[in-house]
């Protein structure tokens, strides 16, 4: 009674995921490769990469862009930012948007408590930067510091800190711009997670008689492990390609380069350079993106 | 596009007008100029394709310098407006303008065999400083004139203050020093530096601080060997430069807020606060276009006793812009604007519209504006005149270049960051 052309032959899963290939085709692989190949080629986008060489100099012939993008000065230091907030930024908004999420849940004013705290994503990251910097201006001259947090230090007696400048406090501050942004985003995912936690599970261990810290370690935390883990690989990949915040705030200087913000910076005059260092952003995520799949497989196959 | 409608209507009907006049069209009310415009053969209704950048105000400012020109001779003009290099190269390539004006060399570089030597075309050599002609030629032939630029080789600072304290404005670089140190040992701040730009710009201002710095230390023919790759830019002489610029910029006793202050200030703020009451630093480095930004920020200052300016001290040539006349044609219409532009009654046309400075000798004494002049006279005497190091090389140079200038100014090793300013710059020639 079925008709034949509903009977899975062996053209018809191909024919179900056609859309799906092309469009990915046409809008990732095909880019990919080409950024790959320009990634060879040097910045007329014509000629190998190896013309770049410059006697005398170390020179990885036609990977010329790859030596770029992984021994330059302003590369290393890029490497080195985007290790850094790596480091602090996926556990701060991971463990902020937490204890938010489990705050928020034992309040009357649960909406407006996250609402508050998810705000800044509906802020353009772009004018989330230029916000902040004035939040972090420095008057250097005689004039009143009009700058927030300068304004509270100097109201206090202390001395006015140049917050995007100093090297040892840029990075921090531009980090604590990152967390206000995101910390909300992980924030809303986390809470959907916690109301997924069934009552009675938590009713049984209470009247078992744990208390409030053992029913969030023994209880919820390894019931929400999964989104948790959702969570954080979702920042690092966000974070690994952070680019805004700095590119608004302070444009790379003062030793706050980050990897995108070189390739944003390198698009126009050097191609193959820039492409360089978006295939190296590239192959930074794969690990991460594999994580992933390999665990939403076994989730998948545990059902 | 709705101002080159415009534009055409208008010229329409001024043709019509005259067209409704007949052949004794040039003998209109406008006759003093007439006299001395040549033609050049160019006859009524002859047509006149022109290119240039300028929109808006200087547009009319450029109609109302040619306008005694296209009355006399009758010619009807044609203008495209546009910023954009790949429509030149378009433009150039299927149809070309019979003149083009283009605030840099490039065209000189890449249409070389497609311009008309100017002293074919009527220009008028005498009326310029020999140097326009040298950086106007390639391969011997004369194919660019500027007719309009500026200078950014001054320093701003308030005669009143300087009188009150005592102290003179510097006539070499030597003097400027000696008055800085000076003023540093009074506990006045000789300067205030503004290298904030928002990020990817930031330190701009400190490269013309520099380039003003080598100017005066060593000439033009030094700086136009940076831009050739003749000199290196881990160069001694650049090196000490940066040197002498360290310390202006990054101590607090001779910059407003020390390092921090010149790294953080946006350019605008650092003019301000040179001319506030009372001023927090006494001279500020800025081109021409300081003087409107302090009568804004400050109505009541008056230009010549409030607020003045002078030529950097000791530079053997100035650096600045400008923009370039090429002829593509030789119709005698593309003639009579080449020789016209460049006659002495040109430039004075040209210093009276109030449109930038003009290099032709017939400018001095014709400039209205008190600044333009006082500009005009540093020009017109200047020994020799170099583009802005970082625009004149283009990326990665510039990029590097601003990007030492910060990194210096927040106490980088000066050698060692030249080193890699003076790698961009190979790579920058490569290209």
């Amino acid at each position: 009674m079925i008709p034949r052309i509903m009977k899975q032959g062996r053209l018809a899963p191909w024919l179900y995921l056609l859309p799906a290939l092309l469009i990915m085709g046409v809008f990732v692989v095909y880019p990919a490769i080409g950024t790959f190949r320009l990634s060879l080629l040097n910045s007329n986008s014509r000629d190998s990469a190896a013309v770049d060489c410059l006697s005398g100099q170390p020179c990885w012939g036609i990977f010329e862009n790859y030596r770029y993008a992984l021994t330059n000065i302003d590369m290393l230091t890029a490497l080195r930012n985007n290790a850094m907030w790596l480091l602090v930024m996926v556990p701060a908004t991971v463990i902020i948007g937490l204890v938010f999420a489990l705050l928020a849940d034992r309040v009357k004013y649960e909406s407006l408590a996250k609402a508050v705290v998810f705000m800044p994503m509906a802020i353009s990251f772009i004018g989330a930067g230029v916000i902040w910097r004035f939040v972090y201006y420095i008057e250097t001259g005689s004039g009143a510091q009009i700058g927030l947090l300068d304004a509270i230090i100097s109201g206090l007696g202390g001395k006015p800190v140049a917050w995007l400048s100093n090297p040892v406090t840029n990075n921090f501050a531009l980090m604590a711009v990152g967390i206000w942004l995101w910390g909300g985003f992980c924030m809303t995912i986390l809470s959907a997670a916690i109301k997924g936690v069934s009552s009675e599970m938590l009713e049984a261990a209470r009247v078992d008689g744990a208390n409030e810290f053992q029913v969030f370690w023994n209880i919820m935390l390894p019931t929400i492990m999964p989104t948790i883990v959702v969570v954080t690989t979702t920042m690092f990949i966000i974070i690994l390609k952070i680019f805004d915040i700095v590119f608004v705030m302070t444009g790379g200087n003062f030793g706050t380069e980050v990897i995108a913000n070189r390739m944003f910076n390198l698009i126009v005059t050097n191609a193959g350079q820039s492409t360089a260092i978006a295939v190296v952003l590239i192959v930074l995520t794969i690990p991460v993106m594999i994580f992933n799949v390999d665990r939403f497989r076994k989730e998948e196959a545990a059902r | 596009m709705s101002k080159l409608t415009k534009l055409l209507t208008l010229l329409m009907l001024a043709s019509l007008a005259l067209a409704a006049c007949g052949p004794q069209a040039t003998s209109t009310p406008v006759q003093a100029p007439a006299s001395n415009i040549n033609c050049m053969g160019a006859k009524q209704g002859d047509q006149l394709t022109v290119m240039y950048q300028w929109s808006g105000a200087e547009e009319e400012s450029f109609n109302s310098i040619i306008k005694p020109l296209l009355d006399a001779c009758g010619i009807k003009i044609v203008a495209q407006s546009s910023r954009d290099n790949a429509v030149l190269d378009t433009t150039v390539k299927s149809t070309p303008p019979d003149v083009l004006f283009w605030p840099n060399l490039t065209p000189l570089k890449i249409y070389s065999d497609k311009l008309q030597a100017l002293d074919t075309v009527g220009a008028d050599k005498g009326n310029y400083a020999s140097y326009w002609m040298d950086m106007g030629s390639t391969n011997g032939k004369w194919v660019a004139i500027p007719v309009k630029a500026d200078v950014k080789s001054i320093i701003w600072y308030s005669p009143a203050q300087f009188t009150a304290l005592g102290y003179q404005v510097p006539k070499t670089f030597d003097d400027l020093k000696t008055l800085a140190d000076k003023m540093a040992a009074d506990k006045n701040v000789p300067w205030s530096m503004g290298n904030n730009n928002g990020g990817a710009a930031d330190g701009w201002a400190g490269t013309d601080f520099i380039q003003d710095i080598l100017l005066a230390t060593q000439g033009p023919d030094y700086v136009n060997g940076i831009l050739s790759g003749k000199v290196a830019y881990n160069d001694q002489p650049v090196i000490d430069a940066y040197t002498l610029y360290q310390k202006w910029a990054s101590d607090p006793k001779y910059t407003v807020g020390g390092a921090d202050g010149t790294v953080n200030t946006k350019f605008l703020d650092a003019i301000y606060k040179a001319f506030s009451n009372p001023p927090e630093a006494m001279m500020v480095k800025q081109s021409g276009f300081a003087g409107s930004e302090i009568v804004k920020q400050f109505p009541t200052l008056k230009y010549g006793t409030d607020f003045d300016f002078f030529e950097f001290p000791g530079v053997k040539g100035v650096q600045g812009g400008a923009d370039f006349m090429y002829a593509f044609s030789k119709s005698p219409a593309a003639q009579a604007l080449v020789a016209y532009l460049t006659s002495a009654n040109g430039g004075t046309t040209w210093a009276k519209a109030n449109f930038g400075l003009s290099p032709n000798k017939g400018a001095a004494g014709n400039y209205a504006d008190p600044q333009a002049a006082k500009l005009g006279d540093i020009l017109a005497n200047a020994a020799g005149f170099t583009f802005d190091i970082g625009d004149g090389l283009g990326d990665p140079f510039s990029t590097a270049e601003f990007k030492a200038i910060v990194q210096v100014v927040q106490g980088s090793d000066i050698k060692s960051t030249l080193d890699t300013v003076a790698q961009a710059q190979t790579a920058t020639l490569k290209k």
